[in-house]
């Protein structure tokens, strides 16, 4: 794309954006809108300023990523097992997989009831929480990747007697990496749903969760907006860093056919 | 921290799940440096201050707390740590707590009290606290509604499985409702009062966090339990898991003795104006406190003693929350109340003869 | 956003095939569990209050339905969740094809459309709550752009990803911008477009029951929390099943009806032929 079409599409997207923001100042100033609701621009940003300073926000956001990523990592790890597992062996496959499909249609904010009585309070029930939303997505997508592993490459692995660990190792996983990719980032992006979810549902504790939480009982709106933009922010940041990821790692690889 | 019950006989995708949990758990929750002579003791209780602050007012409890009774008694032992750990989510959180074995002891009301003993939870009531409070419902400022029997069918927040869900469906029942004629949310204290300021329920059923909010113009306060029966008072104890008992009476023991110590200062006449200050910790300002305790003797609310009234009041308590549908299983108080550690305490300190043993006829017993 | 589109709609929507076959061994390990479990409740291996027997749960249902509660918890969040979706579908479908059709528009609206994507639901709750208070709007808002979010994306994408070769013959057969549009960009995009419309009511279910858990006085999530705070776990392993079964018909319903719209379609090593 060229650099002025670039330009172009830059300032069109921001029109609305600015738009938004501008008819939020106007309304603000004007007395409009009711402050407590809805805070004006500059209050929000004298806010997330305040509370990065001499507030805790960086703490906040190192115990809600903590967490996520503490949850992420043990999921995703199991999910990927579990997947391949459920991927490769036919007899697993027809076993487990339809309970499996079943269990995984409850909401996983359901769970939430259960994961308290069986892992109390503390951070770690809440990992738990975000570990379970970040399995599904792992399993699924490994166990299809797997499974779609074309036969022709399994005839090779046949021809050349590899051992299991080979098949594994040199045809499945490479085989099924974009899905196990995509399984990933899902996670990604699943964890961190989920771990917001744990910050409201489960016991109080640091996190950008808790500050939504705490700014809607004192009314600091502010302080609700500004936990909703982090949000944001953070749930975009992940999502770029993953597809960085995949695309690193899925560099160089034939097109091949989508499953 | 975690029941070993639960790793035991689920299925293997559930045992491997909680493997790694753990492990990943383990990694990221902090641990208390467990060094062999170290023993944590883990105090709970079922409420929390305004904005979530560590403290909390209205008991014995909370003042020996704030002032550090409990440390003071064990000043001589350093190898035992005390942790105070609030509860937003109130009983129901405590019990899941208890569940887990992750608290020893912990200040909570009697229905949700009675709803863990009719679980399964194996714990004994050590002292008692926080009994004969009052409830009260607030409604938003600008609201219509005066009378109770003006909630049917409006929005009225209730903190679920709390000892004012008791006492709510009490007071509705003397006014010919039930919670079904309500649209009752479950929200806790703090949720509850953002509600009624921002006019988002109609009613909510609390404790003195909606005096508070009266106070300052945010709200009204339609009812008081203090005016009506005394039947609707919301009780409470202190309690302490079995096991905990079992390994570390030593302990169990100097902390109720530290705890009828803080009883005693906090039942006496000339403290009240300092003990509502100390209380204001949580947030909630002396004033709020003097209201609630308006009228009624600090050694009748702060009585630390299980007597035949309290007993009686519990098995009460008991056959209301089975009669309006709260316990599925009925609950037998017997056995559940030890006052050994009690008895050594007031016979130590010798402060037996500030508080009145009533019995269960409601009328003072004489001294043995 | 394409690449995740297509993905999605390979990984994770197929259907099984054999399904009677497949019942009999898939039925194992279900069975197993639930033996396990009611030995387990019944010989107390673990502490009660750790997990109500299967017995409990399902006398637990019975008693509700008969009191008519239950009827009335799953008829209340299904209705939500039918609301909610429909609008969100509605102004999904819009964006969506707004976006796809027109580079200008996708331009405009793209940006501020990812934004808003990216707060998850429950980051809006308590924002929504204090702007529309806690009744019927609240939910309909918070699920309608749980299922917006996708239908859009999805929608989007199937209509920028279809092969070049449809534009060639639109071109040579000189169909106009609405024929173009109606004869070969919204069938050929169809498949993607149900994907995201599929995924829309996933969301929503989900958005439903977080808005349940929030603020609610009625509905499955409420149920969740009702026997949560009361200790009946009895009711929440119900809830917890009600909340996967409706969301599995929900699912399978949308997966019949993608079934019989494709029945007119040809699918041949991945070109589609629609009747012009």
């Amino acid at each position: 794309m060229t650099r002025a079409a670039a330009r172009v599409r830059l300032l069109r997207g921001s029109v609305l954006p600015l738009l938004l923001l501008s008819a939020w100042e106007v309304g603000s100033h004007s007395g409009q809108l009711d402050p407590r609701i809805l805070p004006s621009v500059e209050c929000v940003g004298q806010t997330a300023l305040r509370e990065l300073v001499d507030g805790n926000l960086i703490y906040h956001l190192e115990v809600s990523l903590g967490r996520d990523l503490a949850g992420f990592a043990s999921g995703a790890a199991l999910g990927i097992a579990l997947g391949a597992l459920l991927g490769i062996s036919r007899l697993a496959d027809r076993v487990v997989m339809p309970s499996f499909n079943a269990v995984r249609q409850i909401a996983v904010l359901a769970w939430i009831p259960l994961i308290a009585l069986w892992f109390g309070f503390g951070d770690g029930a809440k990992v738990v929480f975000i570990a379970l939303a970040a399995l599904t997505p792992a399993v699924v997508n490994t166990y299809e990747g797997c499974r779609s592993t074309a036969t022709q490459l399994l005839e090779v692995g046949t021809v050349l007697r590899f051992s299991r660990w080979q098949f594994i190792s040199r045809l499945f996983l490479p085989a099924a990496m974009p899905s196990i990719l995509v399984g990933v980032r899902l996670a990604l992006i699943a964890s961190w749903v989920a771990s917001v979810g744990a910050e409201y549902f489960m016991t109080l504790g640091p996190g950008i969760g808790g500050l939504i939480i705490a700014g809607r009982e004192r009314f600091q709106m502010d302080l609700v907006l500004l936990g909703m933009v982090l949000l944001g922010l953070v749930g975009f940041l992940l999502n770029q860093v993953a597809a960085l990821l995949e695309a690193r790692l899925l560099r160089g690889r034939p097109a091949r056919q989508e499953p | 921290m975690i029941v070993t019950g639960s790793l035991a006989s689920r299925g293997g995708k559930l045992v491997r799940r909680q493997l790694v949990a753990l492990g990943a758990a383990a990694l990221v929750a902090r641990r208390p440096a467990r060094a062999q002579a170290t023993r944590t003791v883990r105090f709970g209780f079922a409420s929390i201050g305004l904005n979530n602050r560590p403290f909390t007012g209205g008991s014995a409890a909370a003042l020996a707390h704030a002032k550090g009774y409990v440390e003071r008694e064990f000043a001589d032992t350093p190898d035992v740590h005390i942790e105070w750990i609030f509860f937003k989510g109130a009983g129901p959180a405590v019990n899941e707590a208890f569940a887990n074995a992750q608290i020893d002891l912990a200040s909570q009301g009697d229905l949700p009290q009675l709803i863990g003993r009719a679980s399964g939870l194996k714990t004994t009531m050590v002292l008692g606290s926080g009994s004969h409070s009052p409830t009260y419902v607030g409604v938003p400022a600008a609201s219509d509604i005066k009378t109770i029997k003006e909630l049917k069918g409006r929005k009225v927040a209730l903190f679920r499985g709390t000892n004012i869900q008791l006492t709510a469906v009490k007071v509705l029942a003397a006014n010919g409702l039930s919670e079904h004629d309500l649209q009752v949310i479950n929200m806790d204290g703090a949720t509850t009062s953002a509600a009624l300021v921002a006019n988002q329920v109609d009613a909510a059923f609390g404790t003195y966090e909606l005096l508070n909010l009266a106070r300052q113009g945010l709200a009204s306060v339609i009812y008081s339990t203090k005016n009506d029966n005394p039947a609707f008072e919301r009780h409470g104890t202190i309690l302490a898991r079995d096991a905990f008992i079992a390994e570390n009476p030593d302990i169990v023991q100097r902390v109720v003795s530290a705890l009828v110590r803080a009883a005693y200062w906090s039942s006496q006449e000339q403290n009240r104006d300092t003990l509502f200050e100390i209380w204001s910790k949580c947030g909630i300002p002396a004033a709020i406190f003097g209201d609630d305790f308006a009228g009624q003797a600090l050694a009748y609310r702060n009585s630390p003693l299980l007597d035949p009234f309290l007993i009686a009041q519990y098995k009460r308590q008991a056959e209301d929350s089975r009669k309006y549908g709260l316990l599925r299983r009925p609950v037998d108080v017997a056995g559940w109340f030890d006052p050994r550690f009690l008895d050594v305490a007031l016979q130590q300190t010798g402060l037996r003869d500030l508080w009145t043993s009533y019995g269960t006829d409601g009328k003072p017993l004489s001294p043995a | 956003m394409s690449d995740i589109a297509v993905a999605l709609s390979g990984a994770t929507l197929r259907d099984r095939s054999h399904p009677v076959r497949m019942a009999g061994v898939g039925l194992l390990l279900p069975l197993a569990v639930l033996t396990l479990w009611q030995a387990a409740s019944a010989r107390s291996w673990l502490p009660p209050q750790i997990l109500p027997s299967p017995a409990d749960v399902w006398q637990n249902g019975v008693d509700l339905w008969r009191s008519g509660d239950l009827a009335s918890h799953v008829a209340i969040s299904l209705l939500r969740v039918v609301e909610g979706f429909a609008v969100g579908a509605v102004v999904g479908l819009v964006i969506g094809v707004g976006m796809g059709v027109s580079r200008r528009a996708e331009d405009y609206i793209r940006p501020l459309f990812v934004a808003i994507a990216q707060v998850p639901s429950l980051g809006w709750i308590p924002f929504l709550m204090l702007l529309v208070g806690i009744g019927e709007p609240l939910k309909i808002i918070i699920i309608a752009k749980a299922a917006c979010v996708p239908i859009a994306m999805n929608t989007h994408a199937g209509i920028r990803n279809i092969p070049p070769g449809y534009q060639e013959v639109a071109r040579a057969l000189r169909l106009t911008r609405l024929q173009t549009l109606r004869k070969l960009h919204l069938p050929a995009a169809v498949p993607v477009v149900f994907t995201g419309i599929r995924y829309g009511l996933t969301h929503a279910w989900m958005a439903l029951v977080a808005v349940e858990l929030l603020a609610s006085s009625e509905g499955l999530g409420y149920l969740l929390v009702w026997g949560r705070q009361m200790f009946w776990y009895d009711t929440v392993v119900l809830a917890m099943v009600l909340i996967g079964l409706v969301g599995f018909a929900l699912d399978k319903s949308l997966a019949l009806v993608e079934r019989r719209l494709q029945r007119w379609r040809v699918a041949d090593g991945g070109t589609l032929v629609a009747p012009l």
